[in-house]
């Protein structure tokens, strides 16, 4: 053996199921695959709640989880390749303990273009319409799904649920601003203060424009490799101690089952699962911030505090002084202005100040001996996710 | 004249909608101002989005049908300068079942979760979109579904 392979023999293909092939179904894609899976995991003697994994490709795993009711996986991921990469993937899954038991599917449906025949079929005419588009879920004319409509429902059932002021999400728009300030980085880095952020005209109602991110043009890349190789590189390794991610079957945006139950809380059990460190070691702490209500709830989420105690919470780690958010005094939060203000990421900002802060180059927003930050990119709905950085001691 | 219409003008009467096998029957029950949600045969659950086979107990045997419309607010939001609330619905059918609509007849400030409401339909484009109102004290909603279509706002 010439090269380290600690996936080798650790993973092991337990079910198998498939459907007829024909050449004109007069089925769905989906409806296919559906009953591809369903006939794997009987096949494996297992069950719906067995699966922790999804790994396939055209059909994204958001829609089979749910169409499956498969309660929650901790790792999903739909790639686009010939099939070969989807099993790779899941064995990777396996072997490394992000989940235990994945679903591996893929789908072949003619489009009208392979065939005259199919180019008869209304439906797989129509399909060819959404070649490129992210399905919906949410089939309802007027729906809540979207951008800024999808979290001000739920931000009102949060507020009707537990006892918060507006100004508990205020803490969080202007925490991010006060950060940004010190990263010449960010996008936007105008003072904000809690009056300023009342005073804004509500948007979305109950969210404010200051409650969203600020979206920008730009990119981030990272360069992963070996904890032993990266011991002979340039900067001081930042090693991944736990990387998982969670969803639930509830990915349609109005099926929540309620502020306490989503695909954050998912991320949350399942990284601690896999890590032997606490919120006691992590020193910097980078929620998503997409809109302040997923700040407020990764908070409670996380395990900083109780359900329904995110106000008080932050009522009591509130810094006057600075207007920013210090975790028992000594834990920033989102330290580079999140999305709410160095700029809308989907997390990959997140994670490369986290880097920065565990190298020691964050300049004038370092926190002096940061060894441990916890990252947790992601909503409420679908896709969310949680990592622990750490230094190699 | 739509209860059997043509897939093609399903399609022709939703023309961005992401229309397939598995939830034609819904849009279709639209144009016959029916609010259709599946519900399995054999554990006899309801659910949605209306996907091909039962989520709690993997049944093929499930069937587009048709719910009363009644239900609760279980949030709603309002969207910029929308005369209208946007509401997620729980319906009575079952504990947990969604749907999402605009809530009419009322400014959305009076609007409040926990708020019993009812179907009503409106006419947007020239096709029927379901929305609710808060629910009439007697129960009189039945075999007399109200028409709405004052409310002809597009959000």
């Amino acid at each position: 053996m010439t090269r380290r392979y600690p996936a080798r023999d650790q993973v092991a293909i337990v079910g198998v199921g498939t459907t007829t092939f024909t050449r004109d179904s007069g089925r769905s894609e989906l409806s296919l695959v559906v009953e591809a899976a369903q006939n794997a995991i009987k096949d494996a003697g297992l069950s719906k709640h067995d699966i922790d994994g999804l790994s396939g490709d055209i059909l994204r795993n958001e829609i089979l989880q749910s169409a499956l009711g498969i309660p929650e996986t901790g790792w999903s991921v739909s790639c686009l390749t010939a099939f070969n990469i989807q099993m790779t993937n899941a064995m990777m899954a396996v072997a490394s303990g992000v989940c235990e038991t994945v679903l591996v599917y893929h789908s072949m449906y003619r489009t009208p273009m392979l065939s005259a025949s199919a180019a008869k079929d209304p439906y797989r005419r129509r399909a060819q319409t959404f070649i490129g588009t992210r399905r919906p879920q949410s089939h309802w004319p007027d729906s809540i799904a979207g951008e800024a409509s999808v979290y001000a429902p739920w931000a009102r059932k949060y507020f009707d649920t537990y006892k918060v002021r507006p100004e508990h999400l205020g803490y969080i728009a202007v925490n991010a601003r006060n950060n940004a300030r010190m990263n010449d980085h960010a996008a936007v880095r105008d003072p904000l203060t809690i009056d300023d952020y009342l005073k804004a005209p509500v948007l979305w109602d109950p969210l404010r424009m200051l409650d969203m991110e600020f979206p920008v043009d730009g990119a981030d890349a990272f360069v992963v490799t070996t904890a032993e190789r990266a011991r002979d590189l340039p900067h001081r390794p930042v090693l991944i101690h736990a990387a998982v991610a969670g969803q639930t079957d509830r990915t349609a945006e109005e099926n929540l089952r309620d502020v306490d139950h989503s695909s954050q809380a998912v991320v949350s059990r399942r990284l601690w699962d896999v890590s032997d460190l606490t919120l006691d070691d992590v020193d910097v702490y980078y929620p998503f911030d997409g809109f302040t209500i997923t700040t407020l709830k990764w908070m409670e989420d996380i395990g900083y505090c109780g359900l329904g105690e995110a106000g008080d919470f932050l009522d009591d780690n509130w810094d006057p002084a600075t207007e920013r958010i210090v975790i028992n005094g000594r834990v920033p939060v989102n330290s580079h202005g999140g999305n709410m203000s160095e700029g809308a990421s989907q997390g990959s900002g997140h994670i490369r100040e986290a880097v920065q802060q565990l190298r020691g180059d964050a300049g004038q927003r370092q926190v002096e001996g940061a060894r441990v930050a916890l990252v947790t990119p992601g909503g409420f709905f679908f896709t969310p996710g949680g990592l622990i950085l750490r230094t190699p001691e | 004249m739509t209860a059997d219409a043509a897939c093609e003008e399903v399609f022709d009467r939703f023309r961005s909608e992401w229309i397939d096998r598995d939830n034609v029957e819904f849009y279709r029950g639209l144009l016959r101002r029916e609010l259709l949600v599946n519900r399995c045969g054999d554990c006899a659950k309801w659910y949605q989005p209306p996907w091909p086979t039962c989520p709690y107990c993997w049944s093929r045997n499930v069937k587009p049908t048709e719910v009363n419309g009644n239900g609760v607010v279980e949030t709603y939001t309002v969207a910029p300068k929308s005369e209208h609330a946007l509401a997620v619905v729980s319906l009575a059918e079952q504990d947990d079942l969604r749907a999402s609509g605009l809530i009419v007849g009322i400014s959305p400030a009076d609007v409040t979760i926990g708020m019993a409401v009812e179907l009503v339909w409106l006419e947007r484009e020239g096709n029927p979109v379901p929305a609710y109102r808060p629910a009439s004290t007697n129960d009189g909603v039945n075999g007399s579904r109200p028409d709405m279509t004052r409310h002809r706002t597009t959000p």
